[in-house]
């Protein structure tokens, strides 16, 4: 997924490992005789792109990450007010 | 379709994700994070020096659901998370343009 965003010129991101669930309902586990439900590994991927970039975006991330299986995963779009850029104090479309 | 985003208790993991079960929630991603608030971290002792140690380990859910359901979410939440002192946390809630669903590629409300 990194690489195929990175064709798109999408080469900032955040990765973060996460534990989630949804319709594949986690893993029901038995331990000392009761049941619950466990969290899967995950990985969150957070990009932020012009908006005229995100239905592309859409596109390559679920063509790169679909396997067809319960557990493929989610897209979520947020509108974002702004950006700034640390380093130089830049903010908006030039700080991403 | 607003992102619910709850910083609370490792302690209260369990305990929520019980409730939110039980409510008919079942997607949600879990992150563990270090926070600080009025709790302020605490003061700690390492060979004869004090240092502040300012940052709290805590536990992130985040959830996306219908505008609807927004309210019944953040009572159950703050009834379960709840013990009454400094550091129970706090709810942020988002708004969020879209989802999709990447097995299938549905997007709007039947992707969440």
């Amino acid at each position: 997924m990194k690489q195929a965003l990175g064709k798109l010129g999408i080469k900032g991101m955040t990765v973060t490992d996460v534990l989630g669930c949804g319709l594949q309902h986690g893993h029901r586990e038995i331990y000392r005789g009761t049941e619950f439900i466990n969290l899967l590994p995950k990985v969150k991927v957070e990009v932020v792109v012009q908006e005229t970039l995100v239905d592309q975006v859409l596109d390559t991330i679920t063509t790169v990450a679909r396997t067809g299986e319960v557990g493929d995963g989610k897209i979520f779009i947020y509108p974002v007010e702004t950006a700034v850029r640390i380093r130089t104090g830049e903010s908006g479309d030039a700080a991403i | 379709m607003k992102k619910v985003e709850v910083i609370i208790r490792p302690a209260k993991l369990e305990e929520v994700k019980e409730a939110l079960g039980r409510f008919g929630f079942h997607g949600m991603t879990v992150s563990q994070v270090l926070g600080a608030g009025l709790q302020k971290g605490r003061t700690g002792l390492y060979r004869g020096n004090k240092y502040d140690i300012n940052l709290l380990p805590k536990i992130k859910l985040e959830l996306v659901i219908q505008d609807n359901l927004v309210d019944d979410v953040i009572q159950l939440i703050t009834q379960t998370a709840r013990t009454g002192e400094v550091g129970d946390g706090k709810i942020f809630i988002y708004t969020v343009d879209n989802a999709v669903r990447v097995r299938t590629g549905e997007s709007g409300d039947e992707a969440i």
